[in-house]
């Protein structure tokens, strides 16, 4: 009589540890790693850009649709944002910019995987129309755009490294 | 009957129709008119035979005739034709129907047939279609998406007799809603408005009004709508700025239809530019305007930059108004540059284009590679600030290329061109593949801007002379024995020419300091360098290059490690040594063999690659490490008996000379009797003895650290460890290197069965150097300590010159002071003398002369008043005055020494009171100060004070060390002597030579005088008031305290140095 029961638990308890595995340190350092390398390429795309010293280009308050300052509430929200700044560069100009496309696209996918592996449910992004828009208004102004858009990438992937911890939940 | 009924219902139809038809009047459509998107007409016709067939009454040929709604003669067979456009303009749909039709659902009754017959023909298309029916035919043409203009000609038959219509026209413009406006755009103005202006998709377009509607992104659903008529453009101040705003607009047709709205048209407004691109020539001004849309920004805080790199002189700049901005550029060289006007260093993300016609130097260069696909690899050096095309074109050769040049371009055929396969970007490298190697290529770049191409100046470019070959491969190196290394290579295969070639190699030895040595050009594929030694594996690398010829050196291939070539297997082992070392927190015993290097030496057939290093634990368990030519080599022992043999290896085989090592736990045996070591500047002698009833070592090993590597420089002990294997027979060994003489050898002494027990002894240096050193330094003292000793008695003799007889002093006569040899024989009183306080000072306090006048009756009257002046130098002052008052033959004078240009040099106040009713106090101070006064000078100068100041009175400053209540009266001496830096000088000799001798001085604190007198006081009460008890304190000499208060105006606060108190009554003359 209490076999079904025992039993339910059994699984109901088995379910739990499975969900809650934690992500093999290895997978963490190697996000880590090419989180950093990302965050190496930018730099290097930025100091060939020579700038006027301390100049800043872009309001960040503008372009609430590029993603750097939203908190970091698990691995959907990396994904979500990560998935924007995909999307912008994929609308920039070929060249400079490709190796950090690439580069992006892959951690994104193994973030992806971590997600589906997790059994976490993919957000909708919330902000296709008016990165649209913002993306069709900086068309024709791809380097100083590029150059703001990868400077937010940054931050948010140097923000990344610091809560990894956040890949564990979704 | 039926047919004459039927007549009149068409008639009636016509009629009705007709009317109406005049009413719209706004056909255009030849016979039609447009109503409601579509195309309508009435055909009436008239069949003679028709009518015989159905009233039997006609007797006309049988061809009939068709009208339109506006015949003048009724027609008894009527059809409504409608023409409407289907779907998205993509086919015009025409019915044509007869009002028979409707009357035979009607009448049911049997009739010849009406056949229509529709021909419908679109001339811009050039597309027709036919169509019958009875009573009925509908037609449909393709359009194809586009307005025509459809002609339509329609035939009626009725029993063989056929009626034609009139030919008709169909606009198919009319049947559908005006497009809407296309081109939707915002220009800003050098005043900063904002203009909004679209086109027509129909330049001939009859559409008159608009309407413009724009509304905030985020608050799509309200609308701002705005009426514009008879112009395609408007204003619209409303907008503001940093809000992402979408706006569409429509139009209205000439029949009141409206188009759709527009495509939305997304803006915000931050930083506009006008122009936002310019197409200029070399030297051209060209003026900018920048428009801050952002309120917060100001123009006059605009900053002009270029390529946001270069900060544009504010010369150059223009304040339009209070957000407009200009600057006026002037660019010398053809290219593209970029403006941008910032607030400041806060910039937005828009820039403005200036593209410079010319061609620009963009330093192509290009690299190619010959292998199974060639390719070329183009970079150049240009700003990232645009989107850059690389476009080539190939010719045959590069030898008449300018002739070619001119065909190309009176050709000005394109076709030939190719772009990178990338396409353009912001790379500055492009790989052009599958090329001719032998063909000439022509690359440029090309910037496409401002309604105009920039080009960069083109190289010409023959891939084989740009050729970076691969590396050479199949690379193999040998050591051979006689000193030499020979190396072998393959060359690539492509590119076909001639290669040269470059070696370089390297020592495995050594290799933290090992430079590359390259040997070069070679033209063969193979080398043999002779070596300085046999044995040593090379890393070998080799490049090759074109031989004669344009071309780049390839990469350096894999490097190679030489294989020594040996004939026998090494005969001995390496000479080894080992550490141990406890892990207390890991409870292990590591052990770290040292080997001993070089352990190559040796017959150059039989080299050694590496080492074999055996264990055996008890227990008869044996393992082996096979190790490369290392220098440590570590393993974890476990405390039980443990032996290692270390063996040479080559390919051939291994040692079979070997040494071995046997680690014990157990207690080891003692044989060595003596050892000692002596070391001087470069060697270290170490000498030893063994007990006599032991066996002798298998050999001995004496270690020591090598104190010239800094274990805090992270060099570990292993390497700190030096150490030296002694034959057995030897009972001494010389060690010459840099020693500090510090070092601590041990001797371990080393038999089959284990080690013995060691023994250390630290060196001691002997430096012939140093003990010369010490000699003249004692001879040095010896010399000065005579000196002082003679110029002390010659100062003597100088001083005492001036000391009056001792027979002449009242207390003395009647003495005999040949006989005395003891102050205790001098001042046989049992009481003891009152010390003032032996006070040290590091400075100068004061110096007080004293004269005294002797006055009997003043004495005599203050006789019994007992004044002890011991205090600051005013008190003195004022004490001496109360003094000179109180006891006439004395006159004491303050003054302070302890200025600040004085400061530096330290005087002794020698203070002596002298009571000349108490001679008992004298003689106990007096016997005080011989017992502080333990410094030679002091003794001297003690004898002094009394010669110096004949009959003075010496007064200490500072204190007052007796109640002033007592009523015995106090004469007070003092003298002050300045107290040379000598005084320092002994301090720090007497430290330097190791003798510790406290120094104090006694202080009375001022704080504490009350308490002082309070204690007196007492102490007076209990020594019967005839004793004065000073309260003392004892501190060291150099605490300090008074160095740095010391001036002349606290002069009082200074502490004496080193004062012998004198006290005695004060002797009246006799």
């Amino acid at each position: 009589m209490y076999f079904p029961a025992l039993l339910s638990l059994c699984i109901l308890s088995m379910l739990g540890m499975v969900h809650s595995i934690p992500i093999h340190q290895d997978n963490l350092k190697n996000f880590k790693l090419q989180a950093e390398t990302i965050i190496l390429r930018i730099k290097d795309h930025s100091k060939e850009l020579k700038l006027y010293p301390n100049i800043s280009i872009g309001d960040p308050d503008l372009y609430p649709e590029i993603p750097a300052d939203k908190p970091i509430q698990g691995l959907g929200s990396i994904v979500d944002a990560l998935t924007t700044f995909q999307k912008v560069l994929q609308r920039l100009p070929k060249g400079k910019l490709s190796q950090i496309r690439i580069d992006l696209s892959t951690l994104l996918g193994s973030l992806k995987e971590r997600m589906t592996s997790m059994r976490c449910t993919a957000k909708e992004p919330t902000n296709g129309r008016s990165l649209d828009i913002l993306l069709q208004n900086n068309a024709t102004h791809h380097i100083t755009f590029g150059y703001f858009v990868l400077d937010r990438l940054k931050q948010f992937t140097q923000k990344m490294i610091g809560n990894l911890d956040q890949l564990k939940s979704c | 009957m039926m047919s004459l009924f039927i007549m009149l219902v068409l008639l009636v139809n016509f009629i009705t129709i007709s009317r109406g038809l005049a009413a719209l009047s706004s056909s255009d459509g030849r016979g039609g008119v447009y109503e409601d998107l579509k195309w309508k007409a009435l055909l009436c016709c008239e069949l003679p035979f028709a009518q015989t067939l159905d009233g039997g009454l006609s007797e006309h040929p049988p061809v009939g005739q068709c009208l339109l709604l506006n015949a003048t003669k009724p027609a008894r067979n009527c059809l409504d034709i409608l023409c409407w456009l289907e779907g998205e303009r993509t086919n015009l749909i025409c019915n044509a129907k007869s009002h028979r039709a409707a009357a035979a659902a009607s009448l049911l009754t049997v009739r010849p047939q009406l056949v229509v017959q529709m021909n419908v023909l679109s001339e811009e298309a050039n597309h027709a279609a036919r169509c019958a029916g009875e009573d009925i035919a509908m037609c449909s043409i393709s359009l194809h998406g586009n307005d025509a203009t459809v002609s339509l000609n329609i035939s009626v038959s009725l029993n063989e007799t056929t009626a034609l219509s009139p030919k008709m026209q169909v606009s198919t413009h009319h049947l559908r809603t005006p497009d809407p406006p296309v081109n939707l755009h915002y220009n800003v103005t050098t005043e900063g408005e904002v203009i909004f202006r679209w086109s027509d998709r129909q330049p001939d377009i009859d559409e008159i009004n608009y309407e413009i509607r724009y509304s905030p992104i985020s608050l799509l659903q309200q609308w701002e709508v705005v009426k514009i008529k008879g112009r395609s453009w408007v204003h619209l101040n409303e907008l503001r700025p940093r809000i992402t705003y979408t706006v569409q607009v429509r139009c209205q047709s000439h029949f009141s239809y409206w188009s759709e709205w527009s495509q939305r048209l997304d803006f915000m407004l931050d930083v506009s530019y006008i122009p936002a691109e310019v197409f200029t020539t070399p030297g051209s001004e060209v003026t900018f305007y920048s428009v801050f849309h952002n309120r917060s920004w100001n123009a006059s805080n605009a900053m002009w930059m270029l390529n946001a790199q270069v900060k544009i002189p504010e010369s150059q700049y223009r304040v339009i108004n209070e957000h407009v901005s200009a600057v006026t550029v002037t660019v010398d060289e053809p290219g593209f540059d970029y403006l941008m006007c910032c607030d400041g260093l806060n910039c937005g993300i828009a820039y403005a284009k200036i593209y410079t016609e010319g061609m620009f130097n963009a330093d192509i260069t290009c690299q190619s590679k010959n292998s199974v696909v060639d390719s070329m690899s183009c970079k150049w050096n240009k700003s990232t600030w645009t989107q850059v095309r690389l476009l080539y074109r190939q010719y045959i050769s590069c030898e008449n290329i300018t002739e070619m040049e001119g065909s190309e371009e009176a050709e000005e055929n394109m076709s030939s061109v190719n772009e990178c396969p990338s396409g353009a970007g912001d790379d500055k490298e492009c790989t052009l593949k599958i090329l001719s190697m032998f063909s000439c290529y022509k690359i440029w770049l090309e910037v496409e801007g401002g309604h105009g191409k920039v080009r960069s100046f083109p190289v010409y470019v023959t891939p084989i002379d740009c050729v970076k070959p691969s590396p050479p491969s199949d690379l193999i190196a040998t050591t051979l024995p006689n000193k030499t290394l020979s190396v072998s290579w393959k060359r690539p295969s492509l590119p076909v020419y001639k290669l040269q070639y470059e070696l370089r190699f390297v020592a495995l030895r050594g290799m933290a300091n090992a430079q590359w040595k390259v040997i070069g050009p070679l033209l063969e594929t193979q080398a043999e360098i002779e070596l300085e030694e046999a044995c040593v594996q090379f890393k070998v690398e080799v490049r090759c290059k074109r031989l004669n010829g344009k071309g780049y050196s390839s990469d350096w291939s894999t490097s190679y490690t030489s294989v020594v070539y040996n004939r026998k297997a090494p005969e001995t082992g390496p000479d080894f040594w080992r550490i141990i070392q406890e892990d207390v927190a890991r409870s292990v015993t590591n052990v770290t063999l040292i080997f001993k290097q070089p352990v190559l030496a040796g017959d150059p057939h039989s080299c050694v690659e590496g080492l074999v290093i055996e264990h055996q634990a008890s227990g008869k368990a044996v393992w082996s490490n096979k190790t490369s030519l290392v220098q440590f080599h570590s393993f974890q022992w476990r405390k039980e008996a443990h032996t290692v043999t270390v063996m040479s290896r080559n390919a051939l085989g291994i040692s079979t000379q070997n040494r071995n090592m046997t680690l014990l736990h157990q207690p080891k045996r003692h044989c060595v009797r003596s050892f000692s070591a002596v070391a001087n500047a470069s060697c270290v002698h170490l000498s030893w003895s063994l007990l006599s009833d032991h066996p002798v070592p298998q050999s001995f090993v004496i270690e020591w650290l090598d104190l010239n590597k800094n274990p805090e420089q992270d060099v570990s002990l292993t390497e700190r460890l030096q150490w030296v294997r002694v034959q057995p027979a030897l009972r001494d060994l010389s060690l010459c290197r840099r020693f500090y003489g510090s070092e601590e050898f041990t001797l371990y002494p080393v038999f089959v069965d284990g080690e013995g027990e060691p023994v250390r002894y630290t060196a001691t240096r002997g430096d012939p150097a140093a003990y010369i050193l010490l000699l003249i330094i004692a001879f040095l003292s010896v010399v000065l300590f005579v000196t002082l000793l003679m110029s002390q008695n010659q100062m003597k003799k100088l001083m005492w010159k001036d000391v009056p007889n001792p027979n002449n002093c009242s207390w003395a006569k009647g003495m005999d002071f040949r006989q005395i040899d003891t102050m205790e024989r001098l001042f046989p009183h049992s009481e003891g003398l009152t010390a003032c306080p032996l006070l040290l000072v590091s400075e100068s306090i004061c110096e007080v002369e004293i004269i005294e006048k002797p006055h009997p009756v003043t004495l005599e009257h203050e006789k019994g008043k007992e004044v002890l002046m011991c205090n600051s130098g005013d008190k003195t002052t004022t004490d001496s005055a109360l003094l000179a008052d109180s006891s006439e033959p004395l006159s004491l004078e303050a003054s302070a020494a302890a200025t600040p240009e004085t400061s530096g040099q330290s005087s002794v106040t020698y203070s002596t009171v002298l009571l000349s009713d108490q001679p008992s106090l004298l003689r106990k101070q007096q016997e005080s100060l011989s017992s502080s006064s333990d410094e030679g000078n002091f003794s001297a100068n003690n004898s002094d004070i009394s010669g110096s100041f004949p009959g003075g009175l010496w007064d200490m400053e500072n204190h007052v060390c007796s109640d002033s209540a007592n009523p015995r009266h106090s004469s007070s001496y003092n003298s002050v002597e300045e107290f040379s830096e000598t005084s320092d000088q002994d301090y720090e000799a007497s430290e330097s030579t190791g003798v510790v001798k406290d120094l104090y001085y006694l202080e009375v604190n001022e704080k504490q005088e009350e308490e002082d007198e309070e204690e007196i006081e007492e102490a007076q009460g209990e020594q019967g008031k005839n004793e004065m008890v000073m309260r003392v304190d004892a501190r060291p000499l150099l605490e300090g305290k008074n160095s740095t208060t010391v001036n002349s105006s606290h002069v009082s606060h200074s502490i004496p140095l080193y004062l012998p108190q004198f006290r005695t009554e004060s002797i009246n003359p006799p």
